[in-house]
This record gives C-alpha cells, structure tokens and sequence, in this order.
C-alpha cells in the first residue's frame, strides 16, 4: 500500500504550511483569550474564525500528504478521524483551564498530537498500514481537529474556557441545558469544521491540482462554517460582537469565493460562459 | 485513487503479534491508571465504578471495530454498478448506523434512566434496533435503486454460493466486474454491523452519561443533566468514529459482508479499537476530574 499514487509538487512546502497554520490559529485564539480576560470584551471572538481557518489550512495541506498514499478509505475519513480524537483533547484541555486559563490553546494542541500519535501508531503498526507519514499525519490531523473546534468554538461563545462552553448566565441565573455543549451546539460545529476540512482536498484533488486553490478552496469553506457559527453566536455573546462576526465572515466569504472562481477559471482547461439558448422562431 | 486500483500488499492482512501485544499492555496499563485515579479521589465514584466505566467503554469500541467489519461498502466502484455494497465509504456508513443508533439509545436512556435495572438493557436494545433499522432501511434502498434504477441483479463476486440462501452467484455476475446489487448475505451483514455498531456506540453513551452524572453535580451548582447528556453524546461521537475510521484502515476500502476474505482481518481492528477505546475513554473521563 505504500505506493504514492499522486505527487503533489508545489510552491510552499509542508513543513512551512504547518507551522504558517498553527501560528495563526494558535496567535488568533490568544488575542481571542486576551480579549475575553483582560480586556473583559466578547467583539475579538471572530478572531476564532481566523483560528479555525489557520487550522484548515495546516489540515488541508495534512490531508493532501495523507491522501496521496492510496489509504483506501477516503478523503472524508481523514476528516472525521481529525474532529474525533480532536474533540476529546479540546474538551480535557478545556477541563485544565481551571489551572490557568491562557494554557488551554497550547494544552489542546499538546494533548491531541499525543493523542494522535496513539492512534498513528495503531493505524501504522497494528493495522498494518505501512504508510511513512501515517503517524505523523494523524497526530497532526488531530492537533488540527482540536484547533479548528476551540475556533469555533471560540466564534460561537467568545472564549475558550470549560465554563464559559459549559454554562449560560441567563437573567443572572446560572443554566447549564441552553449552554454551548447542553444544548449539543457543539455537535454543529463538529460537523461543520469536519466537512470544511475534508471537503477542499476531496473536491480539488487529481492531476490539475493546484495549491493555491485548494487553500483558497479551505478558506472559502472556513467563512462559510464561520457563517453559520456566527448566527449560532447571537445566542451566547454580545449582539455587537455577534453581527462583527457575521459580517466579517459574509464578506470573508464572498471574497474568497470569488477568488476560487477565479482561480477555478484559472486552472480550467476551457472556460465558455452560458449564455441563454436564442430561440429559432424568433428569428 | 479508485479501491480497484488500491491492491493490498501481500501481507496487509496479516496479524501483527509484536504490534497488538504492545497495544493491549498499553491499554492495560491504561485502565490500571484509571484504577488508581479513582482510587486516589480525581474521579469521582471510587476506583472500582472508575475501571468499570472505562472497561465498558472499551467493551463499546470492541463492539464497533468488530460491527464496522459486516457493512456491505462498496465505495465508487459499487455506484457504478461494478462490485457489491453500498456506495459510499466505511467511515459514513458507519456513522450513519451509529449515530442513528445512538439517538435510539439515547432516547430510551432519557425515558427509563441508565441504571443497572431495565433501563441500562433497554437502552442498549434501543441503541441496537436504531443502527439495525438504519443500516436495514439503507439496504433495502439501495438494492430498490440497483434493481429497478440500474438494472442489474445482485450477484456477490466472493463466494460461488450464498451461504444462507444456497443461490448460485456466477450466473447473475456480470463479465470484468467484482459482482454487483447487495446479495442476501451482504443485506444481514448489514444490519447485524448496524445492531453491534448501535449497540456500541450506546454502550459508550450510557457509561459516559452514568459517569457524569455522578461527577459533574460537584463540580457546578445546579441541574447539570443537559450538561451531561451534551458531554457524553460528543464524547460518544467522537469515540465513534475514530473506531470507524481505524476499522476502515483495517478493511482499506471495500468489503462485501461477513463472506468475504477480508472480514478475517477483524481480530486486527479489536485490538486497535481496545488501545484507541482505552486512551479515548481515560481523556473523556479526565474531563470532570477534581484536580
């Protein structure tokens, strides 16, 4: 199984794409903490968008190494495997934020690339993979998983911290069943940054692929999640820092989407623009 | 990157020895370490509902990794009508009987509570009957639209017989393809994967729940019962599909049903699913420790 199918030789490499990715999700979750617990203010939590897409980009370019092994699977699999074991570190190292909350960022990444070594190490020695980059790519992808899920989360609540996704202050009452995890908000941005992860490589792979497109492709896709987290915000933050966050991320969107139409255009072998049939009678 | 393309090597389906006795010591040491972290008062409930809980929860990924190995996947190949299965890949079949099965159990756990009388074991058949029905339902679709939207007839390409219904296979199989439709064999593999899939996954749900249940009311003042069910559920997904995900790199693409060669493989993926149940678990139990 060890054949690799597809090269993928392109501008930037790997290594400099994971540590561009980890710097601006890890950076953008601690202006984000910074805001929340020094500034005492919720207008940073779109910052937790920038973080998300950071981690979809280091992901993205994971998966494009993984998958050009032929793993049999999937692209999707890869995707679900990162959100799964990322969910279970983001939410122990939530847990450690009782210690100090500005750990959590750096705690989560730790937790789930041990976490993700584990189940490297399974899939590679135990199932017998054999692929060269298996455990260093599901350690990555669940750092990844981690990341992007504190983003969101960090869009939708507005911190990081187990209390703050854990509890609601409604009317000065402590709630916990309207929270970020009682009320399985959670369960949405799950599926959201799995799908944004795994679907950009999915779509844009084969021999045309090109890096660029794939990024922007991973970008258009962490606004679109980021869209939707947003409106999921007006129910937990500020309504300030609800609209800077759907605004910020609808013109995100748009932008980016246009970009990769661009870019699509780009790569295309012919483009003809549609134009309406004439009718014959008329004529 | 088709799965026709992907041939396994000579020996992808071979046992590791070395590999999988490291793995079930790691998992050992592992279950021990929550022995003594229940013991020492960090989670909550003493040692012995501690190992109880995290030995269930293992028990529930075991569940998983053998039910993930009775699925019909047929991946691209069987959309275009050229193998047998379902036409989508383990991963999200797996998900789907799963997470169908789990909203079974879950829903039984809320109406007659986990405990150990008749609500752990009617949660449990819940979770059972709801990936069953699932996968059943799935199925049946599947051959209505290969029958009657494609056109062809479900021939297995594995084996010269079915072996419950004695049909012969060789005659309905068309020539240059692996066999196509869902054979009669490939349909009860998978519902049997859907009930040990939701039968699993709910496994997970109710010990997680139990488990927080007991632990979060102190930490947080108040009806932390949302909270709970919220935890565990995410929990319970995420654990889910890291099982699905890593039985699929142990199947590597297709698998026609519980007949095929490469069901063999599945004592493979219990050890994996036993070390990966066990890290999981331990994490998820982390969570509410009093540190």
């Amino acid at each position: 199984m060890s054949v690799k199918v597809e090269a993928s030789h392109d501008g930037v490499p790997h290594n400099k794409v994971m540590i561009i990715g980890a710097v601006i999700a890890l950076v953008s979750l601690y202006i984000a903490v910074i805001g929340h617990d020094l500034l005492h203010i919720d207008y940073l939590a779109f910052f937790g968008g920038i973080a998300f897409i950071g981690a979809l980009i280091w992901g993205n370019s994971t998966i494009k190494k993984l998958c050009s092994y032929g793993i049999g699977t999937g692209v999707p699999s890869a995707g679900m495997l990162a959100f799964g074991s990322g969910v279970i570190a983001l939410l122990f190292a939530s847990a450690l934020g009782a210690i100090s909350v500005w750990i959590i960022p750096v705690a989560a990444l730790v937790i789930a690339l041990i976490v993700g070594l584990i189940l490297g190490w399974i899939s590679n020695s135990v199932l017998n993979m054999k692929i060269p980059v298996m455990t260093r790519s599901i350690a990555e992808l669940a750092a990844v998983g981690a990341l992007a899920l504190m983003g969101l989360g960090v869009v939708a609540v507005g911190c990081v911290g187990f209390n703050e996704i854990a509890t609601l202050e409604l009317l000065g009452v402590t709630v916990f069943n309207t929270s970020y995890i009682g009320a399985g908000v959670i369960a949405v941005s799950f599926m959201l940054g799995a799908i944004a992860l795994q679907h950009p490589f999915n779509a844009c792979l084969g021999p045309g692929e090109k890096q660029d497109r794939t990024n922007m492709l991973a970008i258009e896709c962490g606004f679109l999640s980021m869209i939707v987290m947003a409106v999921i915000s007006f129910a937990f933050v500020s309504m300030i820092a609800a609209w800077i966050s759907l605004i910020i991320a609808i013109i995100g969107w748009l932008v980016s989407y246009k970009k990769y139409f661009a870019l699509s255009k780009r790569d295309a072998a012919a483009w003809l623009d549609a134009k309406p049939f004439v009718d014959s009678e008329e004529q | 990157m088709s799965a026709i393309a992907a041939k396994p090597g000579a020996n992808a389906g071979a046992f590791q020895p070395v590999a999988s006795i490291i793995a079930l010591v790691i998992a050992v040491i592992l279950i021990g370490a929550a022995y003594f972290l229940g013991s020492a008062g960090i989670l909550a409930g003493g040692a012995l509902f501690v190992v109880q809980t995290i030995c269930l929860i293992v028990l529930g990924t075991a569940l998983i990794a053998f039910g993930v190995h009775f699925v019909p996947v047929g991946g691209a190949p069987a959309a275009m009508g050229q193998a047998p299965g379902i036409a989508t890949g383990v991963a999200m079949l797996a998900t789907g009987a799963g997470l169908a099965g789990l909203f079974g159990g879950a829903w039984a756990a809320a109406t007659f509570g986990t405990g150990f009388g008749s609500g752990f074991w009617l949660s449990l058949v819940g979770g059972a009957i709801g990936g069953g029905l699932m996968m059943a339902i799935t199925c049946l679709m599947v051959n209505i639209s290969y029958v009657f939207g494609m056109g062809i007839p479900p021939a297995s390409g594995k084996v010269a017989k079915d072996p419950i219904t004695k049909d012969t296979q060789a005659a309905y199989k068309s020539q240059g393809t692996e066999g196509h439709g869902l054979p009669f064999i490939s349909y009860v593999g998978g519902v049997i994967g859907g009930l040990f899939g939701g039968l699993g996954g709910t496994l997970i749900y109710v010990e997680l729940l139990d488990f927080y249940n007991a632990a979060l009311p102190k930490m947080f003042v108040g009806e932390t019962g949302a909270l709970a069910v919220g935890l565990a559920g995410i929990f319970a997904i995420g654990i889910f599909l890291v099982i699905a995900v890593l039985s699929a790199y142990n199947i590597t693409g297709t698998i026609e049903g519980p007949h095929d060669p490469k069901f063999k493989r599945f004592p493979r993926a219990i050890v994996a699913a036993i070390l990966a149940g066990a890290v999981c678990g331990l994490v998820a139990l982390l969570v509410v420790a009093a540190f």
